[in-house]
């Protein structure tokens, strides 16, 4: 069985299901394909030159492990200086723009997604606008990310705002599209009149599996987009992967990467633990 | 007719004892471009708490009927009456039972015979309560924190049912609730329906496709015809419950309305 099939078979765009089958075959096998993927890339860099084309195993743990060994001071307001481990820091950094993007991006965007696909009249308006923005990638509108706020942690947010707005617009758009008007039909037979109600009570939950897929989708596709972003100056992990790089101190890079990775597993896990334990009806 | 007050809007309300008045009901769709008559000119009325049951070949428009009664689709031309007020839309006075079933798969079976009881057009003091003995009505004790994945095709239309009752609606509107149900079910529930009715004193319709279905449940059967859809011919059955299918007159009755329907 490849990594990338889902074992469950119950979603679409799950992330590797390293976690959920814990059968001792698949976690041996797991084991010797990291191994031996451990080996190919040791064993490469031994015979790459010059060194930093590609940095070993070994070099980039090692670099990995003095992001969080060593300490950078960091002016925390009233406390004054405080030594925080430099990866932390970074990812800190990052996190300064990734979470308020994503949060009001989804926010925003199963807001406009709910709305245009319980109404059809609003849907009328603004599809032709969704059409023309929506395939426009993230990182197009760097552009005004730059010319409106700057290119800082709100400048990057902007941009991770948009990614975010758009997979969940489609989440929940087609989830609301999709509900079956059995459902309205009995709803409006037991007294629902509003249509804020319907969408409370029957809409959301309906369309709850849609979103919340969009939004796990989401928690991956806007790391990318922070990197992207802190290639063009914001300050995090994405930047430092570059900025190390351009040291010549690739096995940092690497290292970096190496956090992004690990954050994005750890984020992906807990979000598909917690979308499980809400979707327990399905 | 106890009919003293004259009518806020004349043409709104039919004067009648019965609980619902179909009154010279058409429906037509349009079918890119051409005009197709599901319903012609339907009159009926429904007695309360009676029996009805509506049977009709594919086609002839029970479901139309059924939904336009319910308030899901309004007629061409004509009326429907609940308890003297035109139906313009769904309402509590109106229960719907499906053949699919369409519980909220999101919510336990309390939750979805809960579902009419949290609304603010609802007052009950003791909603826990009231959900309770649905649950005992209906037979299901111990599944009250199941899901419908978790549920069989019966369990889940006991469900149905005692969620319709749960906002204590007049009538009942059922279509082709145990179509989809194995026989031995489907004979169990006809027995439990017949007990709720007799319990609740609700007004039923009920369509079907079965002949022996209706036989078995109706006080009275509507008999329809397709193309275009139209009341055929109205049965009165006259049998004591619980009737048996082997009874020569539940059989007479049977063939009677299949010739009827050209089976």
């Amino acid at each position: 069985m490849s990594l990338g099939t889902a074992t469950d078979g119950d979603d679409e765009t799950s992330a590797l299901d390293l976690f959920d089958d814990s059968s001792p075959l698949r976690l041996g096998r797991g084991a010797v394909g990291l191994i031996a993927f451990l080996v190919v890339w040791w064993a490469g860099a031994q015979v790459t030159t010059p060194s930093y084309l590609l940095p070993g195993p070994i070099a980039s743990a090692t670099a990995f492990v003095d992001l969080f060994t060593e300490s950078t001071p960091v002016a925390v307001p009233l406390v004054g200086n405080v030594a925080i481990p430099v990866g932390l820091f970074k990812l800190g950094q990052s996190l300064l723009h990734y979470i308020p993007g994503l949060l009001l991006g989804a926010t925003g965007g199963i807001a406009l997604g709910v709305t245009m696909g319980w109404s059809g009249q609003i849907d009328d308006y603004l599809t032709p606008v969704v059409r023309i923005l929506r395939p426009i990638p993230p990182l197009a509108w760097v552009v005004f990310a730059i010319l409106w706020f700057g290119i800082h942690h709100t400048g990057a947010a902007f941009i991770v705002f948009v990614g975010a707005f758009w997979i969940n617009f489609y989440g929940a758009y087609s989830g609301v599209e999709g509900v079956s008007t059995d459902y309205t039909e009995v709803a409006s037979s037991l007294g629902v009149e509003t249509d804020w109600q319907m969408i409370r009570l029957v809409m959301l939950p309906a369309a709850a599996p849609s979103v919340l897929t969009a939004f796990r989708t989401s928690i991956g596709r806007c790391w990318m987009i922070v990197v992207g972003a802190e290639l063009f100056g914001a300050p995090g992990v994405g930047y430092e992967i570059i900025n190390a790089s351009n040291n010549l101190a690739v096995d940092t890079s690497v290292a970096y990467m190496l956090v992004i990775s690990l954050v994005y597993v750890g984020m992906d896990v807990s979000f598909r633990t917690f979308e499980r334990r809400v979707l327990a009806w399905r | 007719m106890a009919l003293t007050d004259s009518p806020a809007e004349s043409g709104d309300i039919a004067d009648s004892e019965s609980k619902i008045v179909v009154d010279s009901l058409s429906k037509r769709y349009e079918v890119r471009g051409e005009s197709v008559t599901a319903l012609d000119d339907v009159s009926f009325e429904v007695a309360d708490g009676e029996f009805l049951c509506i049977v009709g070949p594919s086609g002839c428009g029970k479901t139309t009927l059924f939904r336009t009664i319910a308030g899901l689709e309004s007629p061409s031309e004509g009326s429907v009456y609940v308890d003297d007020e035109r139906v313009t839309e769904p309402g509590i006075d109106r229960g719907m039972v499906f053949q699919n079933y369409a519980l909220f798969p999101w919510r336990t079976v309390r939750g979805n015979i809960r579902f009419g009881l949290d609304r603010p057009t609802c007052e009950c003091p003791d909603c826990e309560q009231r959900v309770q003995e649905l649950v005992d009505l209906v037979g299901l004790s111990g599944f009250e924190d199941a899901y419908p994945k978790e549920l069989s095709g019966g369990m889940k239309q006991r469900v149905g049912i005692a969620r319709a009752l749960a906002v204590d609606p007049d009538v009942l509107l059922m279509d082709e609730p145990f179509g989809s149900l194995d026989p031995n079910t489907r004979d169990t529930l006809h027995g439990e329906l017949l007990d709720i009715w007799r319990a609740t004193n609700k007004t039923i319709l009920f369509v079907t496709h079965e002949v022996e279905e209706a036989v078995t449940l109706a006080d009275r059967i509507l008999v329809m015809a397709a193309d275009p859809g139209r009341v055929d011919d109205v049965v009165d059955v006259s049998l004591d419950r619980p009737r048996q299918r082997t009874d020569i007159e539940f059989v007479e009755y049977v063939s009677d309305i299949r010739e009827r329907l050209g089976q």
